[in-house]
């Protein structure tokens, strides 16, 4: 970076701070956007990665549990038992039932799961402890923070109360959240005793899990079966189809504002130092001297505005946090790699379009 | 016979398209040689500063030849003739055109690193240079801290850091006081001798006339009067 570059943008430092202002912005959205996406993608999918089923059963035709249905009976789980390679096979029942405390109504993605079987359960408590009983339920932790609920509250479930037992993490899915009840609470909310969601397998060892898939097709026709990471490749799939267009569409107009604001101080600088730069053409700058004297501006700007938005970006969290637990941003190194060399291509494109403001300086302007 | 440093031969230079062309330079034939400072002398619209931009090749001739260092400046690839201005022609602006955000020094050590210096030897020759033309205080100053006549000696010490072979001038003095004016042209003067150089100016100062070698008078585009001074002028 040459100093002709800092020594202009430290001349105007009024100019210079909104500007990195306003590059820390786009940067804090992007890195907020990216952070907001994979908390999003963890809490979805936390609850599907803890819980390994060797191969997840479903109703013909359906794939994921995120944004599907899937109906079987329990009369599939005394089937899944008894054949020679299933070790166990956890029932779990899901349904959008709304909860109530504290005079507000708010829907929950519910989980009815059997306690008392090796799969099905919350991936994380926090705080309390996992149900035990039919009149007891987890609640995701932003959930209850928002509510106000705390392990001890009780809660209304379809006019029923319900005990608050444990607080789970990793059940955020931004829009929802997971709640675990048992599967004879989860029976009654739906209205039917004997229907399930899916069944976990676990396979028998010494059963390959392809094989056992197989068999189990043939022995339980009517039902999709899939093996772990398929089926959280179907989830996460899903879960992207769903999110992704607006994160990409809200980050695209985002890059988009960052380019436009450095491409427009870009050249209002070049244009104010009009005579600078005909100057130096005239007295012999090699063309390539003048282009890197507008990039180093750019990359500059852009590195002042990656470190001012990592400084406020974890405080921001909290406040965020705080504000609206639903928002569960997750940031890791790699994020922040990617979103300030986003920000250093901008940077470049920006320098890339404001040069042909510099091409349009002739030497002869020195002279006039 | 002195080397020729720049010539001109029988040129023209119009700008505009057919529809308002208009003729800034016509039928010039101008020889500068080593040693010498030569004084374009015309008013306003003349076409002095048109002269000095065919000089140092920053304009092609519409028509005739302009000559630079014994080679037509036609045949210069335009790298090349970067390469000269940056080595080999020093200017001096009318209103100094100092770059505002850099200091003295690094004004003038960037036309040395313009010129092929790195940046080390660049601000050490400056310093130098600062030292040799008594302005070394000025050194860590922004040009905007500066007085006029401070202004145009820094410009003066950018013009010949690069050991310019030319050094083109245009109304160097035109916003110095009458007595900064007098010492900046007896600098330029002084080079022209000592170093044998060759300093083209152009003004419309008639007070420049007693130190320059020789006053072409330049009117409507045309040379219309050329005196060579007597050796006991000055």
């Amino acid at each position: 970076m040459n100093l002709y570059s800092i020594r202009i943008l430290v001349s105007q430092p009024l100019r210079l701070i909104l500007t990195v202002g306003g590059v820390a912005l786009c940067i804090l959205l992007m890195l907020f956007l990216i952070s907001v996406y994979h908390g999003v993608a963890e809490g979805s999918m936390l609850y599907i990665r803890h819980n390994s089923a060797d191969l997840w059963v479903l109703q013909n035709n359906s794939w994921n549990i995120l944004r599907g249905t899937s109906l079987l009976s329990t009369g599939h789980g005394i089937m899944l038992r008894r054949l020679p390679y299933v070790e166990s096979a956890s029932p779990i029942l899901l349904g959008l039932p709304a909860i109530s405390a504290h005079g507000r109504t708010v829907s929950t993605f519910l989980v009815g799961y059997d306690p008392n079987e090796p799969l099905g359960g919350p991936p994380h408590i926090v705080r309390g402890r996992a149900i035990e009983n039919d009149d007891e339920i987890v609640l995701d932790e932003a959930f209850c923070a928002r509510m106000g609920i705390e392990v001890g509250t009780t809660v209304e479930m379809n006019d029923e109360p319900l005990q608050v037992v444990g607080i789970s993490s990793g059940t955020n899915a931004f829009v929802i959240q997971y709640s675990f009840v048992s599967l004879n609470r989860a029976q009654i909310v739906a209205g039917f005793s004997t229907i399930v969601s899916c069944y976990l397998v676990k396979i028998r060892p010494g059963y390959g899990i392809p094989k056992a898939a197989k068999l189990l097709h043939d022995d339980l026709p009517g039902v999709e079966v899939f093996d772990h990471p398929t089926f959280i490749e179907n989830n996460y799939r899903e879960m992207q189809s769903g999110f992704l267009p607006l994160l990409f569409t809200i980050a695209t107009i985002g890059a988009i504002v960052l380019t436009v604001i450095l491409s427009l101080l870009l050249s209002i600088s070049i244009l104010e130092r009009r005579k600078d730069f005909a100057v130096m053409k005239t007295i012999g700058s090699p063309s390539a001297f003048l282009s890197a004297v507008v990039s180093g501006q750019a990359l500059a700007l852009c590195m002042a505005g990656s470190v001012l938005a990592l400084v406020l970006f974890f405080p921001l969290c909290q406040i965020v946090m705080t504000l609206t637990p639903e928002l569960s941003p997750i940031v890791k190194i790699e994020h922040v790699g990617v979103v300030v060399l986003a920000a250093a291509m901008i940077s470049l494109t920006s320098s890339f379009i404001s040069l042909q403001r510099l091409r349009n300086i002739y030497a002869l302007e020195a002279f006039i | 016979m002195m080397e020729t440093i720049a010539e001109l031969a029988d040129v023209t230079k119009t700008f505009g398209t057919n529809g308002g062309r208009a003729c800034a330079v016509k039928n010039v034939s101008l020889q500068i040689t080593r040693g010498e400072l030569i004084l374009l002398l015309g008013p306003s619209g003349s076409g002095k500063t048109t002269i000095l931009t065919l000089l140092a090749g920053l304009l092609e001739p519409t028509s005739g030849h302009c000559m630079l260092f014994e080679e037509d400046i036609a045949k210069y690839p335009p790298e090349k003739l970067r390469e000269v201005r940056a080595n080999r022609i020093g200017f001096i602006f009318q209103n100094f055109l100092l770059i505002d955000a850099l200091s003295v020094r690094d004004n003038i050590a960037l036309a040395l690193q313009f010129a092929g210096r790195s940046r080390k030897n660049a601000l050490d020759q400056a310093q130098k240079l600062l030292h040799s033309l008594n302005i070394l205080s000025l050194s860590d100053k922004l040009p905007n801290k500066l007085s006029q006549g401070e202004k145009q000696r820094v410009a003066i010490a950018r013009a010949i850091a690069n050991n310019a072979d030319l050094i083109i001038a245009d109304e160097p003095t035109a916003s110095l006081e009458s007595k900064q004016g007098s010492e900046i042209i007896q600098l330029l003067h002084r080079f022209a001798k000592e170093q044998k150089k060759c300093v083209v100016v152009a003004s419309h100062d008639l007070r420049l006339v007693e130190f320059a070698d020789r006053v072409i008078r330049i009117e409507d585009g045309m040379i219309v009067e050329k005196r060579v001074r007597r050796d006991n002028d000055v």
